[in-house]
């Protein structure tokens, strides 16, 4: 504890360090020069200069998740923080540790419909988990620890700081780095022995258990508890959007994703079991279908989740656990380990085998009748990438064909917009996922109408040298509505087709980006080559069939085993 | 359906009445009445809200209060176990001495007190559970009310222990 006369400024720029934030996303503005003019000389954190602020916020979540730790971003006041409200709002939804600071229109002048002025406050209540608006400079130091420690505690998520200009301005005396927090705020990390004794007993004496994972898996860390337990239970891994990387999907009890365009033996493999273990998920309609009669039906219902909030929410469960995944994994193992339980599964495992090569087997066997000039690019894509690589996707069709073919094997590598679904995000995640990993590889797997949302900022890459790769499945359509069109509407395709504009190499030549067009899969290796060894940022544009489907999928209104266009899908 | 009367100790911040009513909002579930006032400790002040919803509606909003920064405490109190209490004041209409001694004579039996008249009408205040001010309020219709405020409820928890 220091005692120095410091600008509030100057606190929120201590703060941040002693935080160990390196590095900030984010765009001045007139309220913010206090701010801007001490970052100006400051080596210890790096600022990002965006073009968008929604980019900055996107890659501060993008950074959080490759990196673990807690993503910065920064905004001017009004346009600057109302542009943020999409990125806080997707970091919120997939529960990301984000610190979001804004400027603000001085003490005096707010309410008074001031320049730039926007209730941030109240805007961005329902979209962070907390929010301040600091109305002394001697409060900064509090409101900066609890502003990170809410972010990236318990169920993790966004906390914004809404610094008015004055405050930013004025000096005050005051003591640095302080660590009284909420007397309401406690997240509860243990689960309860009790509940771990009966999730544990319900798992081995089950004969077809099976593990649901989120993202809950991989945020804590709990991915070697997770292989361990499916392994000793004999239990198949399917995982949700934001679980994927929870376990090598090669890994023999992998069924890869389930849900509505999840893999067809993910979902039957949930139809099956009869003691289902669901950890660090919320149940969301995009994994459970409609149809809830075919969500298990005949299992013990076991759910693991940090947010108590969410147990009984959307489903409701026989044995519900709160606390942090890692614990309650490691918990469950310790106990089974200490009974010494043993569990026989052989039917079961030889049953996961099968789902399992068959799951394999559909993937390799792309470019057969049926399967999509998409379906073989993304066949590519797998083969071409290492295991380290790092993909972000945009929202939609790309995001599915990505989610369900590309074989993801290690956590914090799969970085994807799960519960808002924002288009655009894929990017300026990829942006932020190499600010954390400037060693890997990142690509960006987007489609056409998605990159075109947030493309402005290459420009942010190019100057900071961040060579991300974009494929862009390039299909002329916003596909995925399209195809909903084609498959619910009687192809009416209302608004949805995008036109020849614009031409994405000459786009990325424009930004002094590096772009090549591809029209045939076996020729993308090259053109993946040549953008790495380019060392630039590059769009790669990928010239995918116009009405190319992501399939099976679970029409909307549907269950788990009613998954249409599944003739693709080798059967067993 | 069932009432539900929710007790809340929350830290007495800037916004906690706006976050506190946005989740019920983003919830689509309405809020039957609010009360909110100073408590026991400096610092925090307590909150009584009143839902209409399913035990399931209610095990949602219990977990989702208690998962607000500020809130320190959420006490779902059953009815059987606390006192319950609102205030309410009304102005009736009486068009004759008949209907004003009526008037007058119903209030005492409900423990109201007449705190105001006038030639035509007569003002009542009454504390008192809820149901009782429903049925009170509900025969005063008979007459006419020109005005009703209620200051919604407000309610503690008994104790469980034998009382000495």
């Amino acid at each position: 504890m220091t005692r120095e006369k410091l600008s509030g400024a100057e606190i929120v720029i201590e703060e941040l360090k002693n935080e160990g934030a390196e590095v900030a996303f984010g765009i001045p503005g007139g309220v913010l020069l206090d701010l801007y003019e001490v970052l100006y000389t400051e080596d210890a954190v790096r600022h990002i200069l965006m073009r968008h602020e929604q980019c900055a916020a996107h890659a501060a979540d993008g950074y959080a998740r490759v990196s673990g730790k807690t993503g910065v971003c920064i905004a001017t006041s009004g346009p600057g923080a109302t542009n943020l409200v999409t990125g806080l709002a997707n970091a919120s939804m997939d529960s990301t540790p984000v610190v979001a600071l804004t400027g603000q229109v001085p003490t005096a002048a707010i309410g008074s419909n001031a320049f730039q002025e926007a209730s941030t406050f109240t805007i961005t209540m329902p979209v962070t988990k907390y929010n301040f608006l600091v109305k002394r400079t001697e409060d900064l130091p509090k409101v900066l620890h609890n502003a990170f420690y809410i972010a990236n505690t318990g169920r993790k998520g966004v906390v914004l700081v809404d610094l008015p200009k004055d405050v930013l301005a004025t000096k005050v005396e005051v003591d640095l780095h302080q660590k009284e927090t909420f007397a309401g705020y406690n997240p509860k990390m243990k689960p309860n022995n009790v509940q771990i004794k009966k999730a544990a007993e319900a798992l081995v004496n089950a004969e077809r258990p099976l593990i649901i994972a989120g993202g809950g898996v991989i945020s804590t860390g709990a991915t070697e508890e997770l292989r361990h337990l499916a392994e000793f239970l004999g239990a198949p891994v399917v995982t949700t959007l934001m679980g994927k990387g929870a376990i090598p999907e090669n890994h023999p009890f992998s069924l890869g994703m389930a849900g509505m365009h999840g893999r067809i033996y993910a979902n039957r493999a949930i139809y099956e079991c009869d003691a289902l273990l669901a950890v660090g998920t919320r149940f969301s309609d995009r994994l459970t279908g409609w149809q809830l009669d075919q969500f298990a039906p005949d299992a013990t219902l076991i759910h693991v989740d940090i947010d108590a909030a969410e147990i009984n929410k959307n489903i409701q469960v026989d044995i519900p656990i709160v606390g942090d995944a890692k614990f309650a994994l490691g918990d469950i193992i310790k106990w089974l380990e200490k009974k010494k339980k043993t569990a026989n599964k052989s039917v079961w495992v030889q049953r996961i085998k099968e789902m399992h090569s068959a799951c394999e087997d559909c993937i390799k066997d792309v470019g057969r009748a049926g399967s999509s000039i998409s379906d073989m690019f993304i066949k590519e894509i797998n083969a071409i990438l290492d295991s380290n690589a790092i993909v972000t996707t945009e929202v939609g069709q790309c995001q599915m064909f990505a989610a369900h073919y590309y074989i993801t094997k290690k956590p914090r590598t799969f970085i994807s917009s799960g519960g808002l679904g924002t288009m655009g995000f894929g990017f300026p995640a990829a942006i932020g996922a190499k600010v954390a990993a400037p060693d890997k590889k990142v690509v960006d797997i987007a489609g056409d109408g998605s990159f075109l949302m947030t493309c402005q900022d290459l420009a942010t890459c190019v100057e900071n040298d961040i060579p991300v790769v974009v494929c862009i499945f390039d299909n002329r359509y916003l596909g995925m509505v399209r195809q909903w069109q084609e498959l619910f509407f009687d192809k009416r395709y209302s608004h949805t087709s995008l036109g020849m504009s614009p031409d994405f190499v000459k786009l990325a030549e424009a930004f002094g980006c590096y772009g090549e067009r591809v029209e045939k899969p076996e020729e993308l290796k090259d053109a993946l080559h040549n953008a790495f060894e380019s060392g630039k940022p590059a769009v790669i544009d990928m010239i995918v069939g116009n009405e190319d489907k992501i399939l099976p999928m679970i029409p909307p209104g549907g269950g788990l085993t009613g998954m249409i266009g599944a003739e693709r899908c080798k059967h067993i | 359906m069932q009432t539900h009367i929710i007790s809340l100790l929350v830290e007495d911040l800037p916004g906690v009445l706006t976050r506190m009513s946005g989740m019920f909002t983003m919830r689509g579930i309405n809020i039957t009445s609010l009360t909110v006032s100073p408590c026991e400790k400096d610092g925090l002040s307590r909150m009584t809200v009143v839902i209409d919803g399913s035990e399931k509606v209610l095990e949602q909003v219990r977990k989702q209060l208690s998962n607000l920064i500020e809130v320190v405490k959420v006490v779902d109190l059953a009815e059987n176990k606390a006192i319950i209490r609102d205030l309410c004041l009304m102005k009736i209409h009486v068009r004759d001495s008949n209907a004003r001694s009526t008037v007058m004579q119903l209030a005492e039996t409900y423990g109201a007190e007449i705190v105001d008249a006038t030639l035509d009408s007569v003002i009542i205040e009454v504390t008192d559970d809820p149901k009782r001010i429903d049925r009170l309020v509900n025969l005063m219709k008979q007459f006419g009310v020109k005005q009703l405020f209620r200051t919604g409820v407000t309610a503690i928890g008994r104790d469980t222990g034998l009382e000495r």
